[in-house]
């Protein structure tokens, strides 16, 4: 069976790493110091690019590539550290940023030295106060110690960071619209094209990156890139933090190579609750389609997760059993988006908004036998038309369960319960 | 030079240069692609999602709006996909809109209602009730707002970021509750709101002056130019039963960009008012008498006939012009050279000079690397010129510097020059052109820049130069030679030979130099002592009260021929109305009172042929310059400042904008003097002259030292004071009262 491999997770809860010197003693910031001592910032890219690290955003747009659609212009560029984690299930990020800060801070350095970056920005999720706290005080002991500011490590090269705190929308994690929120304006996505690696912070070449994206620089730099190959599949390499939650014993954030199955997952995450039976996984986040119990050895990684119907996303794996309501599941996700669509574009904004209507209609007791049908149709015509991700976020969670649970939805509308057992 | 690409669109061959969007290629092949945020001046949105095509070797379907056309792309406008993806769209904007076309104002226009027809479906699924939003919402002083009509294309609020600059709507809460609104949660104000409904695809914007008032079908139009400013904004004239329900821009207009402005749109209250006058009245004492066309025509015959055989034609005297047709100034001109009259001057307010003698264009202005504005603000003065100085500026890059004691005040980012050496240093090191925009006052002002000119033309810099009129045909009546000739006397000079007696007849057309004419008492004099006063006008002016006889005469919608723009551009002007019965045009008064007086006119063909060689030679003449005001001493310099809304005439009898018009108010330096908005204050020269209540407004831009009042307020004359009074503020009534220290 396969198990936990701890590698951006190393050290936590044993070590205060939230201290530069202890992060130090455990070989931090050692790679930044050589990436300015030894490499060039174009060898730092080609690295990066060799391993196939993939965004551990959700999009699992491969990084190295994405940095080198900066355009040669001259303008000035920007790394924006996207670390507005709120996809319903995900809470990586928020571990990452509390307990390693400093892990981060170097990945950013380092990131933003490959693409000649001299002002970096970091967007942290409102509600992350805490981790706003610990991060900004290991801001503070790393500029002290000559990692951010001027000439870093002895170096010719200036960084400088700046911290931003989100003020609690989910749009904000897109990053068109936490551009827009960075530059003070309405959190709404931009239309693309142009795309942020034209046009992104204030109109200038720009790089959005996840944070735990970031935090793998370091890594990836001291074991070198085939190391980082070494596990996964061909296009899935690597590790990857996945945080589980849902019927398990254990949930919690657990670090794996790509590649792990989802039986293994849930096995690492302690077993199903109570013994019971895993019916359905939602392996990506709020925003992924479920998978079933007889797909349970399907590999944790990019292209099999997508081949099953669903996606890896931000790799939050929700793990329901037997007893779960998946009228109220789906309901729960549905009213979240509707809540969170910033209402520019029509299909998001009017259908979201519809589809929670019915099914809290259906919840009432008042269900219609069309309803099904509308919860099929409405779903599937509102997805892959809106102007950004979270309008096709909608359907696959309620599609792939209203297919697979048509009896819970039916069970609704031919005998109306005000109260179900949860 | 950018290459041509070929698009194949519904089996369709179009060939396009690079980079069209594949909305506007689709146009060129009459494939029309449905859109609702998109709008050719805003550009792509990508909102509303309603340009769904199909294109071959793409898996979704792509917005039309935001794809650039490539080379070999096939496109399905139709095919079942596109189609069912607009018809998904279609039914999810239909889901909470409220359905009540009957007794919506876009019926028929809308091209929700439109696009439902041709795509939509015939019932909706919505087994729920409809969501509600605030309805009826006072937007502001001429907009309402239904906010359940709208479907957030967002065109009113980027119309008012991408457009105007000014950034006073945007979108407020989200998803479906999102709503339109203002900013700062105050009134919609600004000089454009009336063209966000014209954008608003829907009817979820509306003009106040309009709702209700009629079905689009049942509107007859009649394109005209309008007559509000000197820019001369192509205009759409809808009526319904003799009345003037509202205007509409043209989108295609070279002149106004396809915007208008809300004293173009929305002054047009004033035809139908009921003060009109109608009738040629006669005073006789303190009574005005209705008389006829006849006896009036009689009257000013026997008048002028009489002036000349006592003292000679220089006892005639005819003020005004800068508000007729170009035909009219010419008629008025013909009948002066007849009569032997010299006196005639169309320069009754503080403009000195129309033009710098070259025909232009306003698409030139938008095109400079460098706008210098001098004299009261284009904003103020011009708004749809002031709009392409924004897009100069915003889009192109252009600088703009404002040249002398007042700022161009234009929502975007402004240098400031108060002398040649700083203006030449304010200049940045490329441009191939740069424009001039002044308000035609200052001649001496204009002698300095004329040099600055010459200079920048001797280096090589395309120049274009604008004087905005403040009578929309000022060019045309300067052109047209209403100006003195031959040792006649100019305005002032004409007022002062009025008051010394040495006048007996004076005309007055297209005028109203009480209210406008930088010294009110001299006219106030004038007018007292001329045996004989004669005045044209649609409504009782200060000017027309002190008249012996009024004529009635037709506004602008109610008239036919020519007009000359700021840019030296002939217009057409196109009747839309019926005049009320017993007014004429002033065109028609001059052809009526040559045959009284058997003066010839020429015919149709030869006052064109005049027209079109007169105008572009602006003429450069040596005068008088008004008296120097005497230097303050008294710390505070008393200046005119224009307002869009200002005006004793056609906007002071018009209740549609009555909202719009500017109050008393004395605009002064922040911290001047103490002073506070709100603040009241009278305020009074040296010779005793005074104006009171004036409020309190203070503002950045303006010079300390300065206080401003509004110009042309019938209820607060400007022109009390000379341009350059020495004033003191008295009784100032603190809107706070004052904290003990």
């Amino acid at each position: 069976m396969a198990s936990i491999t701890p590698v951006l997770m190393k050290g936590i809860g044993e070590l205060n790493l939230r201290e530069i010197d202890v992060y130090k003693t455990q070989g931090g910031y050692a790679q930044l110091e050589r990436a300015l001592r030894e490499l060039a910032s174009e060898d730092v890219v080609k690295m990066t690019d060799a391993s196939v690290l993939r965004g551990r955003g959700g999009a699992g747009f491969p990084t190295g590539r994405k940095w080198q659609f900066l355009p040669n212009n001259g303008e000035p560029r920007y790394l924006v550290c996207n670390c507005d984690e709120a996809e319903p299930g995900t809470f990586k990020d928020h571990q990452l940023l509390e307990e390693t800060p400093h892990q981060v801070i170097e990945g950013i350095a380092i990131g933003s030295y490959a693409i000649g970056c001299h002002h970096a920005f970091i967007y942290i999720r409102g509600e992350f106060k805490r981790g706003y706290e610990i991060f900004r005080d290991a801001v503070a002991q790393a500029r002290a110690a000559g990692y951010i500011g001027k000439g870093i490590c002895g170096s010719n090269y200036d960084l400088e960071l700046t911290l931003h705190r989100g003020a609690g929308a989910y749009i904000c994690g897109e990053e068109t619209a936490l551009l827009n929120s960075l530059e003070g304006r309405r959190g709404e996505p931009r239309l693309k094209p142009p795309f942020p690696a034209v046009k992104g912070l204030y109109q200038k070449p720009t790089v959005v990156n996840n944070v735990e994206t970031l935090a793998y620089l370091p890594w990836i730099l001291k074991n070198g890139p085939e190391w980082f190959k070494a596990v996964g599949t061909e296009r899935s390499t690597g590790y990857k933090v996945v945080s589980i939650s849902g019927h398990v014993n254990k949930p919690g954030n657990y670090e794996v190579a790509l590649g792990t199955t989802i039986r293994e997952l849930i096995e690492i995450a302690g077993g199903m609750r109570q013994g019971r039976k895993c019916v359905a996984v939602q392996p990506g986040g709020g925003s992924s389609a479920c998978i079933f119990e007889e797909q349970l050895d399907v590999p944790f990684e990019y292209e099999s997760l997508a081949e099953a119907g669903s996606m890896l996303g931000s790799g939050a794996m929700v793990v329901f059993d037997e007893t779960t309501d998946f009228v109220k599941a789906a309901h729960s996700l549905v009213r979240f988006f509707a809540h969170e669509s910033c209402g520019q574009c029509t299909p998001c904004r009017e259908g979201g908004h519809w589809l929670q209507a019915t099914l809290e209609r259906i919840l009432c007791g008042e269900g219609l036998e069309s309803d099904i049908e509308i919860l099929k149709s409405a779903s599937h015509q509102l997805t892959g038309i809106n102007l950004c991700p979270l309008g096709d976020s909608i359907e696959p969670f309620l599609g792939s369960v209203i297919h697979r649970f048509e009896d819970q939805f039916r069970s609704y509308i031919k005998q109306p319960r005000t109260k179900v057992a949860s | 030079m950018s290459k041509d690409v070929t698009v194949t669109i519904d089996g369709v061959s179009v060939t396009v240069p690079e980079g069209t969007l594949l909305v506007e290629a689709a146009k060129k092949v009459d494939h029309e692609i449905p859109v609702y945020c998109y709008h050719p001046k805003l550009g792509p949105a990508g909102l509303c999602r309603i340009c769904l095509v199909e294109i071959e070797k793409m898996p979704k379907l792509q917005i039309a709006c935001n794809t650039p056309v490539t080379d070999g792309m096939v496109v399905h406008t139709s095919s079942k996909n596109a189609t069912e993806g607009r018809r998904a769209v279609l039914e999810f904007l239909l889901l909470n809109h409220p359905l009540d076309c009957p007794i919506c104002d876009k019926g028929g226009e809308c091209d929700l209602q439109d696009y439902v027809m041709a795509y939509g479906q015939g019932a909706s699924r919505l087994a729920d009730a409809k969501m509600h939003k605030p309805k009826a919402v006072d937007l502001g002083p001429t907009i309402v707002l239904d906010e359940e009509r709208c479907i957030l294309c967002l065109r009113c609020v980027r119309f008012d970021e991408i457009v105007t600059n000014e950034h006073s709507l945007r979108t407020e809460d989200r998803g479906a509750h999102a709503i339109i609104a203002t900013a700062t949660g105050e009134a919609y104000r600004s000089s454009f709101t009336g063209n966000v409904t014209e954008l608003c695809p829907v009817g979820a914007l509306t003009s106040k002056t309009y709702r209700f008032k009629s079905r689009p079908w049942d509107l007859h139009r009649t394109p005209t130019s309008c007559l509000q400013c000197s820019v001369g904004c192509r205009l759409n004239i809808d009526e319904r039963h003799g009345e003037v329900l509202r205007t509409m821009s043209d989108p295609d207009d070279a002149i106004s960009d396809g915007w208008l402005c809300d004293r173009g749109r929305y002054n047009i209250g004033f035809y139908h008012d009921e003060r009109r006058i109608t009738t040629p009245l006669l005073r006789t004492g303190e009574q005005w008498v209705q008389i006829s066309w006849d006896e009036a025509i009689e009257q000013w015959a026997a008048s002028l006939k009489e002036s000349a055989a006592a003292d000679g034609p220089q006892s005639i005297g005819v003020l005004g012009g800068g508000r007729l047709l170009n035909e009219e100034a010419f008629l008025l001109r013909h009948l002066c050279d007849a009569l032997g009259v010299k006196n005639v001057d169309w320069r009754t307010g503080r403009q000195r000079f129309a033009s710098h003698a070259a025909r232009n264009s306003l698409a030139e202005l938008e095109n400079a690397g460098v706008i210098v504005t001098h004299g009261r603000p284009p904003s103020q003065m011009a708004p749809i010129l002031d709009l392409r100085i924004r897009k100069a500026v915003s889009h192109n890059g252009a600088r703009l510097i404002s040249f002398g004691e007042l700022g161009a005040d234009a929502f975007v980012a402004e240098k400031h020059a108060n002398t040649l050496d700083e203006l030449r240093a304010a200049l940045p090191a490329q441009y191939e052109r740069i424009a001039f925009v002044s308000d035609g006052v200052s001649r001496p002002l204009d002698a300095a820049l004329a040099g600055l000119r010459d200079e920048l033309a001797a280096a090589g810099k395309q120049i274009v130069s604008y004087v905005l009129g403040e009578q929309p045909n000022a060019r045309g009546a300067d052109a047209l030679g209403l100006v003195p000739s031959g040792g006649g006397l100019d305005a002032r000079g004409m007022l002062e030979a009025a008051r010394d007696g040495k006048l007996r007849t004076l005309a007055i057309f297209g005028a109203n130099p009480m209210l406008r004419f930088p010294d009110r008492a001299l006219v106030e004099a004038a007018l007292a002592r001329v045996p004989f006063t004669i005045v044209s006008e649609l409504f009782m002016t200060q000017t027309a009260e002190r008249a012996n006889v009024i004529l009635p005469a037709r506004g602008p919608f109610e008239k036919t021929g020519t007009t000359t723009n700021v840019a030296g551009e002939i217009l057409d002007i196109r009747a839309g109305l019926h005049a009320p019965e017993g007014t004429l045009a002033d065109g028609e008064m001059f052809a009526v009172l040559a045959d009284a007086l058997g003066i010839a006119l020429p015919d149709v063909h030869a006052i064109r042929l005049a027209i079109e060689s007169a105008v572009g030679n602006g003429l450069q003449r040596d005068e008088a310059q008004p008296p120097k005001p005497r230097a303050s001493t008294m710390g505070l310099i008393i200046r005119h400042i224009e307002h869009i809304f200002s005006g004793g005439g056609t906007s002071a009898f018009d209740a549609h904008i009555a909202a719009l018009r500017p109050g008393p108010a004395l605009l002064v330096a922040r911290g001047e003097a103490g002073l506070e908005d709100g603040d009241v204050v009278d305020v009074v020269a040296v010779d005793g002259t005074r104006l009171d209540k004036l409020t309190v407004r203070t503002g950045n831009r303006i010079a300390r030292g300065n206080v401003f009042v509004i110009d042309g307020l019938p209820e607060a004359p400007a022109n009390l004071f000379a341009d350059g009074a020495a004033v003191s503020i008295e009784n100032v009534r603190k809107v706070r009262e004052p904290v003990e220290a």
